[in-house]
């Protein structure tokens, strides 16, 4: 029994360890910049962004099992090629669930029957087919490709940068994030855990100490993007929005090669295999 | 010819009441290494971005007067074009690199202001600014001064005949900051350009720059070459300027008559060579530094500790494999070695902010595996390297008294104000920390770290991005200080606070301990200083010139060993 309770609570000690910011600003680099050398980062950001927009916009409005079997397993293929940071998966797995998985998984346990089953499976396949597309799509690629099949597709310059220079800051922001929390751990005195009303204590304290870290990052941050709106201003941002050839010369950098036929082709195969089977049976 | 020409310029920011450049006249001669010096809040910063045009066009205000650079008119000139003209690398370097690899960093202005060959321009401004073959790394994988060089390739990429950099050397060790003066100096020689720094460091303005300006008030007080100027001991000391240690030694041996009144002070230890060749050495009339005491308890204890960081791609860096050190009780201890050595690390891992992933640290005999964060900060505390991370209250005053609340310190209220007295913050108590100046900012830091009244104290870097005359400042509280607290340990690149305050020296190299003694014993071994890249004080360098047995660390002992005359 002893031996439970302590392994249970080394195990809990471990998981809170791991969830740091530390983690998170790592899964962060690591899904934007970790996986560049994959196949699916190596494709063209316009092929991926209209694959994507079949794939995200298709399963909708098919109810085909065949089919939404079908690109299900591609999507899983997809994310599996994209080396996709594991924290995003999580993500996804929870928000798949929360949607409709407990449905499909209450239906089960309470003697649901294939008449219940099956139209909560479509569902469940639907939204996790366009959520994994997504997710191999915008975290396969790294932000600056993504930005540019955007630009591409006429996207307003501003937003193209804003996504770029979000994954810029954003390691920075939470590394100092992490180093204002770590002053209130080191100067604060939260409550004991133990106990219920304690784990409930210690969990407001936290969430409170979370929201207070928010002053002065903002502050810090105010404070550090002076030089960054300078820098940004010597160095030709507003100039870049405003002129086309530097428009014309980012997006000449783009090439549809062999392997992004390679890549639709596939695709095309698969779905239309798919077709074929379902039109037999 | 001149490349810069400034005529009557004065300018007020918006919403001042005074101007902060008052009729500013200044050339430049192409071709010139300038060093602007000056006091706090003197305008050099203000000076040099109305160089690049962000003053008046981009930050607005009262301007009056005419700024050539280049033969092209300030006022009628955009920031773009004037970019081209004149490059500007900030202190906080990093906020101004907004591009996730190096090349794209380089080459982005040329990009923006649509340059064909921009990626070309890119590379060549690396390889300039000695960042070859780092093309395709992230710029978060850079170290500081790499950092800092990029943010310098940027500016270079544009191709600007002037290039100004803020206080360039500020958060680097020794060796990172030879290297960007290296770059500097190649820039400045071989490729003819004109080069600003906004510089404290007077040993770096005496080994490389031409001329100087002394800046007083929103006024040029004068321009003159390097050597000249840095003689001129009364004047800079007046602006808090600490003039080269082999110049103040100079002049203090002229007072003790010593040295002929006439004879011209010298600035570096080549010339200090010749100018002190008559003195000679004599026994050292301080006694040797006692042993240090072996025989008190041991306050941490590291065995055999290991810590890794979980990398972007593939595998976790390793900071230390089976470290063990030992700090015992009241040991006054410097930690140092280059940037990137684990000291930062080490101190996190001691307030129990990491974990190793094997071995134990130890305090005060206990395991801090099995205590909490916040139970430990009772005996130890950290101040971190940037203060602003510190203030996490809207005062000051809240701030100190932030911890002591929290854990019901009775008289809490009247220990905070003993603190705000003892670092002298009274009358900035009610002010928030991010608005104050740096060392003011340091002093709130230091009086924060020392609420709980911890028997340990570790301080990341407490002198860096200092003017001199704080830091001076900030190594005086940090003397006084040693009354009030039991063991202090120190990571810094600054060797002359080393010297002055460090009763124990631990030499760091990765992730190893390489080296753990007296300052004679580390600063006495040539191998070591070499293998780790430490710069002694260049007074202890000019000792060592001279005679071999001189071990002098601080002005006055250099005084007291060759101040007899011959």
């Amino acid at each position: 029994m002893e031996l439970g309770t302590k392994t249970k609570k080394k195990l809990s000690e471990s998981v809170l360890d791991k969830f740091s910011m530390d983690f998170l600003r790592n899964q962060v680099l690591k899904n934007a910049y970790g996986n560049d050398d994959t196949v699916i980062a190596k494709l063209d950001p316009r092929v991926l962004i209209a694959w994507y927009l079949f794939f995200g916009l298709a399963p909708w409005f098919v109810n085909d099992l065949w089919f939404l079997m079908a690109s299900f397993l591609l999507v899983v293929a997809t994310t599996l090629l994209a080396k996709v940071a594991g924290l995003v998966l999580l993500v996804f797995a929870l928000g798949v669930f929360s949607q409709t998985g407990y449905l499909l998984l209450v239906s089960l346990l309470f003697g649901g029957n294939g008449d219940t089953v099956a139209p909560l499976l479509v569902l469940t396949l639907k939204v996790a087919t366009c959520s994994l597309a997504s997710v191999t799509v915008f975290s396969g690629l790294d932000p600056d490709k993504l930005s540019c099949g955007l630009m591409w597709f006429g996207c307003p310059e501003r937003l193209s940068f804003s996504i770029s220079y979000a994954y810029r800051v954003l390691p920075m922001l939470m590394e100092e994030f992490q180093n204002i929390l770590l002053s209130f751990r080191l100067r604060g005195n939260p409550p004991i855990r133990e106990g219920f009303v304690g784990s409930v204590k210690y969990l407001w304290y936290q969430i409170k100490t979370v929201m207070h870290a928010f002053y002065p990052l903002m502050l810090n941050t105010a404070k550090r993007s002076r030089t960054t709106v300078e820098a940004l201003e010597i160095r030709g941002y507003r100039n870049a929005a405003v002129d086309k050839t530097v428009k014309k010369m980012k997006l000449a950098a783009l090439k549809v090669s062999y392997n992004d036929l390679l890549f639709l082709a596939v695709s095309l195969l698969w779905i239309a295999l798919a077709v074929l089977a379902s039109t037999l049976a | 010819m001149n490349i810069i020409e400034i005529e009557g310029l004065t300018y007020t920011y918006p919403g001042a009441e005074t101007p902060i450049l008052d009729h500013v006249n200044l050339q430049v001669e192409k071709g010139d290494f300038l060093a602007i010096v000056g006091n706090n809040g003197c305008g050099k910063s203000t000076l040099c971005k109305t160089l690049n045009g962000l003053i008046p066009h981009f930050i607005t205000g009262e301007f009056s007067g005419r700024v050539l650079v280049d033969g092209v008119n300030t006022l009628e000139a955009d920031v773009g074009a004037l970019a081209k003209k004149a490059g500007y690398v900030y202190q906080d370097f990093e906020n101004q690199i907004v591009r996730p690899t190096v090349l794209d960093d380089a080459s982005y202005a040329c990009l923006n202001y649509a340059m064909a060959d921009y990626e070309k321009r890119g590379k060549e401004a690396l390889a300039l600014c000695g960042l070859e073959g780092w093309e395709q790394d992230y710029v978060w994988s850079l170290s500081g001064g790499q950092t800092h060089l990029l943010a310098l390739a940027g500016a270079v990429s544009l191709g600007p005949e002037v290039l100004i950099l803020d206080e360039p050397i500020a958060q680097l060790d020794p060796g990172h900051a030879d290297r960007i003066y290296g770059v500097l100096k190649e820039l400045n020689e071989k490729h003819g350009k004109t080069i600003l720094v906004i510089e404290h460091h007077t040993e770096y303005i005496a080994d490389y720059c031409k001329h100087v300006v002394l800046m007083r008030d929103g006024k040029i007080a004068w321009k003159l070459p390097a050597n000249e100027a840095l003689r001129r001991v009364g004047e800079l000391r007046e602006s808090n300027i600490f003039p080269p240690q082999v110049t103040l030694a100079a002049d203090g041996l002229r007072r003790r008559g010593a040295l002929p009144w006439e004879q011209a002070l010298p600035t570096t230890v080549e010339e200090g060579k010749a100018a002190f060749s008559p003195l000679s050495y004599r026994e050292n009339p301080v006694p040797p530094e006692a042993a240090p005491r072996r025989e008190e308890e041991p306050a941490v204890e590291f065995r055999g500790v290991s810590v890794s960081y979980r990398s972007v791609k593939g595998e976790p860096r390793k900071i230390f494999a089976g470290l063990d050190l030992t700090i015992r009780r009241g040991d006054k201890v410097a930690l140092i070695g280059s940037n990137g050595a684990g000291k930062s690390t080490l101190m996190k891992l001691m307030v129990g902010l990491l974990k190793p992933s094997e071995g134990e640290i130890f305090l005060n005999g206990d395991s801090i595996h099995r205590k909490r964060t916040e139970d430990l900060s009772r005996q130890i505390s950290l101040v971190y390297q940037n203060p602003e991370q510190m203030f996490i209250q809207d005062s000051i005053r809240a701030d100190v008294s932030f911890a002591m609340k929290a854990r019901g310190v009775k008289d809490y209220q009247r220990r905070t104000r003993q603190l705000l007295e003892r670092f002298r913050l009274e009358d900035l108590a009610e002010r928030d920390g991010r608005l104050l100046s740096g060392g003011q900012m340091r002093r709130a830091s230091l009086a924060i770290g020392v609420a709980l009244d911890p028997g340990i104290l570790l301080l990341d870097e407490p002198t860096a991005n200092l003017d001199i005359a704080t830091r001076r400042e900030i190594m005086k509280t940090l003397e006084d200080m040693k009354e009030i607290t039991g063991t202090v340990m120190i990571a810094t690149h600054d060797m002359q606070l080393v010297c002055q305050w460090a009763q124990r020296i631990v030499v760091l190299k990765n992730g190893r301990v390489v080296a753990d003694g007296t300052r004679d014993q580390i600063f006495g071994d040539r191998a070591l200083l070499e293998e780790v890249g430490i710069r002694p004080p260049e007074i202890f360098s000019m000792g060592q010139a001279l005679d071999k047995r001189a071990l002098c660390y601080t002005v006055e002992e250099f005084l007291d060993s060759f101040g007899e005359g011959a």
